[in-house]
């Protein structure tokens, strides 16, 4: 269970003013859950993230995993980052093992684990290919192979799919969910995306900007497993009802912060 | 934790991986006209011309022809004398390049990566770089003598500060993503170093050291025209002092042609130990 407490972050703006990235936040994502945090850009959803990776402080407020206060990265969290962040220089199944490799694995084993994950991802075959020689979406695979490697209990996806073509984000989600329903960690993924949020999440927490708040948290009761038949769920008649509704708030907020912001970044 | 997951066979991803190169279907004849080394042959075939009609109707006592030049190369490259003079030349340029590579790749790693190092250091890199350095060679000469050291130590100051200056950038420039994305799976400093800002810097690091080799044999050179005439600065002066401007020519020639060996063979020594950073090249 992650628990936040009254998370708050300040920083000063280009122009010298005072930018409430974070104000007051509340969360409570609970074990094994699929939890997607929806908003404009600037509501500071991939701040929180990062936070909860233990990768930026914040200034008030508490982040705990299962009871234990956040104080930098874990063994128990794994990131899936927004531009893939792989080694340029290394093959697929060093990228892939590199986690493992971090944490003193060797170099036999973790190239064994490795090639399950390359497997599980789709990519047997590629794993002596450089990431320069895979398109987007195979280079999230490898992303999100390696962050499965380190075997996480909290996944934490920082809009993986938001740099992929359409027809490739649609696959990697039904292959996100087919792996998630087979061995079911807590995600916390950051998106976008309205379909995706709410085709992937049990929970959709929609975040407002200035000042990055919680405006809502909505139940997505669609029911699991989804991977085999998403377009079934796209049609029927609670996914276009929370859909509708979301987009409904996020319009909401777009008229109140029309001059200054949109909704997709 | 994988084991009850079906595997994805590749055929339903419908990405493919970045194509290759198109097939250039042009004959063999017409590619090898439209190659790089087919233009940069004609060009050189220009210069010799335009060299060749300056020497034989304006040239004078001092401006040798081409043809002349080369005749003289062919002379030196069988004079005993001359290959002397290049060993000793040379070896100034391997202890100073080699100096400058050990002395200047962790100099610069430290600086891309502490601030504060960089503070302190920027100063006197930024002197380095703009002083000529030809007017710390009296200064050297007063110091260390005319022997071999002091040519060593010009030879390095003159490579070194291309080394640092790279290398420098090579840390600075690795991507942040990188470095946010290591350390989220917990890498300690040294597992930082060693598997992303070194491989990061790499590409940089080979580029500073070719870089530096060019200024290696510049300060080769010179320190032999301005400090001790020996070896092959001494050949060029001695050759002015005759007037012999075919072979002071061809010498040139000779150092000039060692020069592009040496970053040929640098430039190779980059495409094998860094692939990836000539990939990005070619494709960005």
């Amino acid at each position: 269970m992650i628990e936040i407490r009254g998370l708050s972050k300040a920083y000063r703006g280009q122009d010298g003013s005072q930018v409430q990235a974070l104000a007051d936040v509340d969360l409570t994502v609970r074990d094994n859950e699929f939890l997607t945090v929806l908003g404009p850009s600037g509501c500071g959803k991939t701040t929180m993230l990062k936070m909860i990776a233990g990768l930026i402080p914040w200034d008030e407020g508490s982040i705990a995993i299962d009871g234990v206060e956040v104080d930098g990265p874990g063994p128990e969290r794994a990131m899936v980052f927004q531009n893939f962040a792989l080694l340029p220089w290394a093959t697929v199944l060093d990228n892939v093992a590199f986690g493992l490799e971090m944490r003193g694995v060797g170099k036999a084993e973790r190239h064994e684990r490795a090639r399950e994950l390359v497997t599980t991802v789709g990519l047997a075959g590629f794993e002596t290919k450089r990431p320069g020689e895979l398109s987007g979406g195979m280079q999230q695979r490898v992303g999100l192979a390696r962050a499965l490697a380190v075997q996480p209990k909290v996944l934490l996806m920082d809009e993986p799919f938001g740099a992929v073509d359409e027809q490739t984000r649609r696959l990697l989600q039904e292959e996100l969910l087919a792996i998630w329903e087979h061995n079911r960690v807590t995600v916390v993924f950051i998106t976008h995306s309205m379909e995706e949020a709410v085709l992937l999440g049990d929970r959709v927490v929609l975040m407002s900007a200035r000042p990055g708040q919680i405006s809502e948290i909505v139940d997505v009761p669609l029911e699991r497993p989804r991977s085999s038949d998403v377009g079934g769920l796209e049609r029927s008649s609670e996914y276009s009802e929370i859909t509708a509704h979301l987009w409904e708030r996020l319009r909401e907020m777009h008229a109140e912060h029309g001059r200054v912001g949109g909704i997709a970044s | 934790m994988t084991a009850t997951v079906p595997a994805r066979t590749p055929e339903r991803t419908s990405e493919s991986p970045v194509p290759p190169r198109r097939r250039d279907r042009r004959p063999a004849w017409v590619r090898a006209l439209d190659s790089t080394t087919a233009y940069q042959l004609l060009g050189f075939a220009l210069f010799a011309v335009a060299w060749q009609l300056y020497g034989t109707y304006w040239g004078g006592l001092l401006v040798p022809t081409f043809t002349e030049t080369v005749l003289a190369v062919g002379d030196l490259v069988v004079d005993p004398e001359f290959w002397s003079a290049f060993a000793v030349s040379n070896q100034a340029l391997v202890l100073g390049f080699l100096a400058a590579v050990v002395l200047g790749v962790p100099l610069g790693l430290l600086l891309g990566r502490f601030p504060v190092a960089e503070r302190l250091s920027n100063v006197y890199l930024n002197i380095l770089l703009v002083t000529p350095m030809a007017a710390i060679i009296p200064l050297l000469v007063m110091s260390v003598g005319f022997g071999l050291a002091s040519r060593v130590i010009l030879v390095t100051i003159f490579a070194i500060v291309m080394v640092v200056v790279n290398v420098r950038s090579g840390v600075r420039q690795v991507d942040p993503a990188l470095l946010q994305m290591a350390r989220s799976f917990g890498a300690s400093e040294r597992q930082t170093w060693m598997r992303v800002l070194i491989p990061g810097a790499l590409p940089s690091i080979m580029t500073g050291i070719r870089l530096g080799l060019g200024r290696a044999v510049t300060g080769m050179v010179i320190v032999e025209l301005l400090m001790v005439s020996v070896a092959l600065g001494g050949l060029i002066l001695n050759y002015r002092s005759r007037f012999d401007g075919a072979h002071l020519y061809a010498t040139i020639v000779l150092i000039l042609i060692e020069a592009l060996v040496l970053i040929g063979a640098a430039r190779w020594l980059e495409s094998r130990l860094a692939p990836w950073a000539v990939n990005q090249r070619k494709n960005g």
